[in-house]
């Protein structure tokens, strides 16, 4: 259905985009998973046709965008980072108009409208301009605004920013069912747990680089059988870092929050726990919490990049 | 066309479904224009008198009398000297103009005729009236020229003839604008209403111009512009639909502008083919000026902080908010460089001498030409992407 190989971008003289390659397949839902300038709007654009690229090629149903980006057009519905709607008319008028640019006629742009504000359950506040919408709502609509031509893919660009647990709650349960009925997703995001509730096949982007592909199991599999081990230290000790570090078993350690938190990959977790804290204890420092983390896509991130995916 | 139009009527339920619109586009103009069209007066009482005092009782006297009788700044009274003298001490008169004895032989002879001009010294507009009185004197000197001069043939005295060139003259060449304008009564009266209507017509469909053309910032900014071009929707085909509805609108607000000045202060407009194009190149500039300015700026803001900046004051130059006779000599010429003069000319022309479409040829190629300089370089400024 999509298919996106070695696109290269450049503004001016740095290269935001290297090399990017990556297929979307019928009826799935694609995550791209990477943290804040990764390249993952830039990609975007470049899909929708609306940024031009250095190099690759980019295809959905057989269509090139260099070609034929009005076939490309037709098919994808964007979701894009910002809300682009008119604030001061109603949730009527924007889905009306953004139908009407999609091609519907008057007539099938309202009963579509409806629709759509049902989808995203806001039907009783149609006639309400944008202005006095929540974030949440505004959200909604700006998803709604790309349903109104029932594009065959959906593409997101961080659809839940700034938004309440509840707003975003709905937003992913509405987009899970989107995708049941046979739409195809691209959900980009730097929430692991958004991407991993939604997406059955993730690419995980940093530095304009796609850094690994595949299904949730695929990817966790990856990390070399390692643990995350956090550790709750009372102070920090730069000692203790140095000594932890040449434990046999560690493989690197993450400080974070005012250097407190300890992030400690390790390749096995049998003894880790026990000689941990021990050390600990040996440098003075107390251990306030210790946790063993369930594998999961921030972790694989973060041996891949050394980082983690939100600061 | 489908989506033009979507886009153009999208834009103008935008614009409409704000109450402010209404004030700014039809409220303020025409408070203004009653304002400034009231102030100033129509042109008969705002004339101010001045005492005409004949010793000559010639000929050429009386003529000088008709001559300046016709002017829209002051009225000419005939008194006697003492008369004349009380009135100025009592302030009923603003000064007198004294022709001597001797006046009409001046324009015999060689030598040069004068007329003596005397003001109180709170009267400011004294340069003007100079000038007036030396322009007639001027005027009547050719003709008596021309007159002497038929008679050395003729063997006439050239009294017989003075008289009916200075009517074909009077009749025949608008030579000087101010006589054409005032020729004809009817019209005069409404000349100064006439033109603050027109001007303010202009100042306000430029206001609002200046705040739709921010549009196109403003999509930029919120990323409605982005998901346009996301949509199957050619560049063209936005930019066809957002230019359409600039010049709707402009047109829109003109021509309630023009009905209601009709209605409430009976202006006439005249040819509505001329007022069209007229309207139509004055728009394409202001359009133009307003893609110029956001090709230069970040936000809407600036765009009307700039905007609201730059047409008040060529407003100012350009002879909308008051007559450009009444400007110094330097400050016409700049006028020459400022779209709305021309607009104003236009409108003179059509209002006023009850022109048609080939009266306005210059002012409206005028007004094009700026709009191409303005369009060129805002299209080029204004990044699509
Ligand atoms: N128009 C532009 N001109 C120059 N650089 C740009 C432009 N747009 C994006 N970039 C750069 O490209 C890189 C990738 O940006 P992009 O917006 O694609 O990141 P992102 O993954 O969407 O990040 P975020 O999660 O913050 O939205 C960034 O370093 C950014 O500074
Ligand atoms: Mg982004």
């Amino acid at each position: 259905m999509l298919e996106v190989s070695k696109v290269r971008k450049s503004f001016g003289k740095t290269e935001v985009v290297k090399g990017v390659t990556f297929s979307v397949e019928r009826g799935e839902a694609f995550g791209l998973l990477g943290p804040n300038g990764a390249g993952k709007s830039t990609t975007i654009s470049m899909i929708c046709g609306l940024l031009p690229f250095n190099e690759g090629d980019i295809t959905v149903d057989g269509y090139s965008v260099k070609n034929n980006p009005m076939e490309i057009k037709k098919r994808i519905g964007v979701v894009p980072q910002d809300i682009a709607l008119y604030p001061t008319m109603s949730a009527m008028d924007n889905l009306l108009f953004w139908g009407k640019m999609y091609g519907l006629s008057r007539k099938n742009a309202l009963n579509r409208a409806y629709e759509v504000l049902d989808i995203v359950g806001l039907r009783d506040r149609a006639k309400d301009k944008i202005e006095t919408f929540s974030g949440g709502m505004k959200r909604r609509i700006n998803i709604g605004a790309a349903l109104m031509h029932r594009p065959q893919i959906l593409i997101m660009d961080e659809p839940t920013v700034g938004i309440d647990p509840q707003s975003r709650n709905h937003i992913l349960e509405t987009v899970k069912q989107l995708n049941k009925e046979g739409m195809t997703i691209i959900y980009t995001s730097h929430y692991m747990e958004e991407v991993e509730f939604l997406c059955e096949r993730i690419g995980i982007i940093d530095h304009g680089e796609v850094i690994a592909v595949g299904t949730k199991e695929d990817l966790i599999n990856r990390l070399s059988g390692g643990t995350v081990i956090k550790m709750e230290i009372g102070h920090y000790n730069k000692s203790l870092v140095e000594e932890l570090n040449t434990l046999p078993f560690v493989e690197k350690i993450v400080t974070k929050d005012d250097e407190r938190e300890l992030e400690i990959f390790v390749n096995s977790s049998h003894q880790a726990l026990g000689e941990l804290v021990s050390t600990a204890v040996k440098n003075n420092v107390e251990v306030s919490t210790i946790q063993v983390q369930e594998p999961n896509l921030e972790t694989l991130f973060l041996q891949l990049t050394g980082r983690s995916l939100r600061d | 066309m489908k989506r033009i139009w979507a886009i153009c009527s999208f834009e103008i339920k935008k614009l409409f479904i704000k109450p402010q619109s209404y004030l700014l586009m039809f409220g303020m103009p025409l408070l203004f224009t009653l304002l400034f069209g009231g102030i100033m007066g129509d042109s008969s009482t705002g004339k101010v008198t001045l005492a005409f005092i004949d010793q000559d009782h010639s000929m050429m006297s009386k003529s000088l009398y008709d001559t300046l009788q016709n002017n829209d700044l002051f009225l000419l009274k005939e008194m006697s000297h003492n008369e004349a003298a009380t009135q100025i001490k009592d302030k009923k008169l603003i000064g007198l103009l004294e022709v001597s004895k001797g006046f009409e032989n001046k324009f015999a002879s060689e030598g040069q005729p004068m007329v003596t001009f005397k003001y109180s010294p709170d009267f400011t507009s004294n340069a003007m009236i100079d000038q007036i009185v030396s322009n007639a004197i001027a005027k009547m000197k050719i003709q008596s020229t021309a007159s002497t001069v038929w008679s050395n043939y003729s063997k006439e005295s050239w009294e017989k003839m003075y008289p009916v060139l200075d009517k074909e003259i009077s009749t025949s060449t608008p030579s000087i604008q101010k006589v054409s304008i005032t020729k004809n009564m009817k019209k005069q009266e409404m000349g100064n209403v006439s033109a603050r209507s027109a001007g303010f017509s202009i100042m306000f469909v430029m206001i609002v111009m200046m705040s739709v053309t921010g549009v196109l910032l403003e999509a930029r900014k919120t990323g409605v512009w982005y998901r346009l071009l996301s949509t199957p929707t050619s560049r063209l085909e936005v930019m066809g639909g957002y230019f359409l509805s600039f010049f709707l609108i402009g047109w829109i607000q003109f021509g309630v502008l023009m009905a209601a000045s009709t209605l409430l202060f009976g202006v006439h407009w005249g040819n509505l083919l001329g007022v069209f194009i007229l309207v139509t190149s004055l728009l394409l500039c202001v359009v133009g000026l307003g893609l110029f300015i956001s090709g230069f700026v970040k936000t809407t803001e600036q765009q009307g902080a700039f905007g609201s900046v730059i047409i008040t004051a060529t407003c100012m130059l350009g002879g909308v908010y008051w007559p450009l006779d009444i400007v110094p000599s330097f400050m016409q010429k700049i006028a020459e460089f400022i779209p709305q003069t021309w607009a104003m000319r236009g409108f003179t022309e059509l209002i006023s001498r009850g022109g048609s479409v080939q009266d306005i040829v210059a002012p409206v190629s005028v007004l094009l030409a700026f709009s191409v300089v303005f369009l060129a370089i805002g299209i080029t400024r204004v990044k699509y992407e």
